[in-house]
């Protein structure tokens, strides 16, 4: 944190119930090396309390601070000011597309979690699947291998970023897709026929905003290009006979 | 557990090609989705006047004055412009769908826009100094 | 007959936990929270699923519920949990001192621990600094913060708990015999103003429960003490490691997804609706996570945060406070019946906060059912979204 003030207006997007939604306008002083969230909370603690917005765990673990600032989407409990503001300049703050709106910069994410526990995403894997310093090879417990957190953590970036989600409402989005993927890396016959569908992998014109977005390492446009992989090798074996 | 449908609206068609605060891919995505209804919107055209053509020799001659006109060259330059950029694309996609070469998809994107420059170029250069 | 209607101020972990355990017993259950799940105090932990090292020696009291409690929430809610221990490692001549007193604390409280050799603990953790002179290894945990509470949240909701985000507490409505009979509240997703009704109401805001039970005129020595946290980039270890000493500032650094985090600090504040990050005490934990793990020098900052813990007592600050927690019996303490406050304790003893405060609830209401939530494994997280 330094030490300097910038002068920044921040637009917020403001909605309530079902009227139609406004910006509001509010004048901060903020340290540029703080982050944008720590912003949008001085905005509801000092200037007004009827601001709605999600939060939890303020260091990119939980997915709950996921907006659109000046546009692109961000988790923004790890973006700087300084890395999409100058002294003088207005922040846009707007909930994420593509989730219908509650309030405010409040979305809701149901058809996101209930689309991952479609798709059987695992919350917790084995940390060889996804090993997180990439030159260490972890030590195995004595009875299987250490397990982790999936990356996953569910922010809606993604989908708020993916032109065909902001244009299909059926599509199942990047995230579920990628879950798809994790679920169904070692087998998982049944998840790959989910996702076999019009709406499912096929839905993806490989514009990769998601890989863009995504905050936390998933690259879910590799993963989805990978899922159609698997899901040609298991329609190709099931013609041959054999069943995953 | 919550069901998906899909609704097609007008509002949507704005939607598809609104690049802003958007990256690479999109504009890639937009730019096939652009050259898909050129190209298809040319094939109709193609077929109607070959429909036309059938119908004998002064139709044709008549066909080949207009084919010579300006704009009919630049809208023929227009489409091979959409083939070649609809083409690479397509192998940009089929590519990053069966490699795994999606982290280098934008590099991609780039070389293949090089290649259309230049092919357009080399076909533009041929087609009105001919 | 109908069941009695609780009303819990609160969606952070206490609130949460209560809400499954009442309505586990049958209770109609209504969750009221002014901003979204977890947003305050629970939200930020670090993530610790103690195993009670580290109260131990001062603080036994404590460090026994965290080991009951951590053996109990392997069991009924895995899905959020990374199993993987933790590392108690002494690093200098103070702390091999303090580690005398600490296996005493260990043994006296049942937690279980080994020692390890140096060369098994670099083994285990490459990123620890290789100075390290005593290692023992524990049976901590990791878990995601959000997760946890919609995982109880999702089981109450699935036994008919009702949840209300976004919504503050704006009067509580009490009657002219002192009973607290409901409360005023005011939407605002909507911008509505509503009453609501209950026969109990639960002050479960943590850090703020002093200011709720204000409202009421009742008195809770609960001591706002915030405390910075920092993650860094890199998942350095896959354990928790604790600092063999006695609980100080910087002592932990735990893995959480791809980072690390090292915490935390305790200083006193006035506003708890918004505590700015103090950059000295960000440097401070940059410097006591690099003795721990040195690659943490190097490491680019991902996010620094304040969170609030809510500590009991009058008279003690800081560390000497019990990180215990506290039921109050408002009839008892300040003659104001339906009215129960719980505050205190950590993250990892949430589900006996809650058997505690539910079963003061209960006999207050003449509901005769037991605490069923240590056998009873959560629902998947999701559900909170997907019923």
């Amino acid at each position: 944190m330094s030490t300097q003030k910038w002068k920044v207006t921040f637009k917020v997007h403001r909605q309530k119930a079902n009227n139609s939604p406004n910006y509001d306008e509010y004048k901060l002083e903020v340290d540029p090396e703080e982050y944008v969230l720590d912003a949008v909370e001085r905005i509801w603690a000092f200037h007004d309390r009827s601001l709605t917005f999600a939060h939890a765990c303020h260091h990119s673990t939980c997915g709950a601070c996921g907006m659109r600032v000046n546009g692109v989407e961000k988790l923004t409990c790890i973006t700087f000011i300084h890395e999409i503001a100058k002294n003088g300049s207005t922040i846009k703050i707007e909930p994420l597309r593509n989730f219908p709106v509650i309030s405010d910069l409040v979305v809701d994410m149901s058809t996101l979690y209930s689309g991952m526990e479609m798709v059987g995403q695992r919350p917790i894997v084995p940390l060889s699947e996804e090993p997180a310093a990439s030159d260490i090879k972890p030590v195995k417990a004595k009875d299987g291998d250490y397990i982790r957190l999936s990356d996953c953590i569910e922010c809606g970036l993604c989908i708020s970023a993916c032109p065909v989600a902001t244009t299909t409402s059926g599509y199942f989005g990047p995230a579920i897709l990628a879950g798809a993927r994790q679920a169904s890396i070692n087998g998982g016959a049944e998840t790959l026929k989910l996702v076999d569908c019009a709406d499912g992998v096929w839905r993806c014109h490989s514009a990769y905003e998601c890989t863009e977005v995504c905050p936390s390492f998933v690259e879910p446009g590799k993963k989805i290009m990978q899922l159609r992989r698997a899901v040609l090798g298991s329609r190709i074996k099931s013609l041959f006979g054999s069943r995953n | 557990m919550t069901t998906y449908t899909n609704k097609p609206s007008p509002s949507n068609w704005l939607k598809w090609f609104d690049p802003r605060h958007r990256d690479t891919g999109t504009w890639a995505f937009i730019l096939n989705r652009i050259t898909a209804l050129g190209l298809t919107f040319y094939l109709f055209l193609h077929l109607i006047i070959l429909s036309q053509l059938a119908q004998g020799p002064d139709a044709y001659d008549s066909f080949l004055e207009l084919a010579k006109t300006p704009i009919i060259v630049i809208g023929e330059l227009l489409v091979i412009v959409a083939a070649i950029y609809h083409g690479l694309n397509g192998i940009r996609i089929g590519l990053t769908t069966f490699s795994e070469t999606s982290n280098i998809q934008k590099t991609v994107f780039y070389f293949f826009i090089l290649i259309t420059v230049i092919g357009s170029l080399i076909f533009g250069i041929r087609m009105f100094t001919a | 007959m109908s069941q009695p209607h609780v009303i819990i101020i609160g969606a952070g972990f206490t609130g949460v936990a209560t809400a499954h355990d009442l309505a586990l017993r049958g209770l109609d259950v209504t969750v009221i929270e002014r901003g979204s799940m977890v947003c305050g105090t629970s939200g930020r932990t670090h993530g610790l699923l103690h195993c009670g090292g580290r109260y131990c020696v001062k603080d036994q009291e404590s460090a026994i519920e965290c080991i009951e409690e951590n053996l109990i929430l392997r069991k009924i809610v895995p899905q959020v949990i990374e199993p993987n221990g933790g590392l108690f490692v002494a690093l200098d001549e103070g702390d091999i001192e303090y580690s005398k007193e600490w296996l005493e604390g260990c043994e006296a409280c049942q937690i279980p621990y080994k020692q390890l050799t140096h060369q098994q603990v670099l083994k285990l953790e490459p990123y620890l600094n290789p100075e390290v002179k005593l290692a023992y290894e524990v049976p901590d945990g990791t878990f995601d913060p959000l997760r946890l509470a919609l995982a109880f949240a999702a089981t109450a909701k699935s036994n008919g708990a009702k949840f209300q985000l976004y919504t503050d507490v704006t009067e509580l409505i009490i009657d002219n015999t002192g009973r607290v009979t409901g409360l005023k509240i005011w939407d605002r997703t909507k911008d509505e103003r509503r009453e609501l009704h209950a026969d109990m109401v639960v002050n479960a805001t943590g850090a703020w429960a002093g200011e709720i039970a204000d409202m009421a005129g009742a008195n809770v020595p609960v001591r706002p003490t915030p405390g910075v946290m920092v993650a860094y980039e890199e998942r350095f270890v896959n354990r928790a490691i604790n600092r063999l000493c006695k609980p100080s500032d910087g002592d932990i650094v735990l893995p959480q997804r791809r980072m690390v985090v090292v915490g935390t600090t305790s200083f006193e504040v006035e506003d708890l609706d918004y505590v700015p990050v103090v950059d000295e005490q960000v440097d401070l934990m940059l410097e006591r996570g690099a003795a721990l793990i040195p690659g943490i020098k190097n490491a680019q900052m991902r996010g620094a945060y304040m969170a609030t813990r809510p500590l009991i007592g009058a008279g003690l600050t800081g560390r000497s406070v019990a990180r215990t927690f506290k039921c109050f019996d408002h009839k008892e303490s300040d003659d104001i019946d339906g009215f129960v406050t719980i505050t205190g304790g950590k993250a990892t003893t949430l589900r006996q906060m809650a058997e505690k405060t539910s079963d003061i609830v209960c006999q207050k209401l003449d509901v005769e059912v037991e605490c069923a939530t240590a056998e009873t494994p959560l629902l998947s997280y999701r559900q909170y979204y997907a019923l």
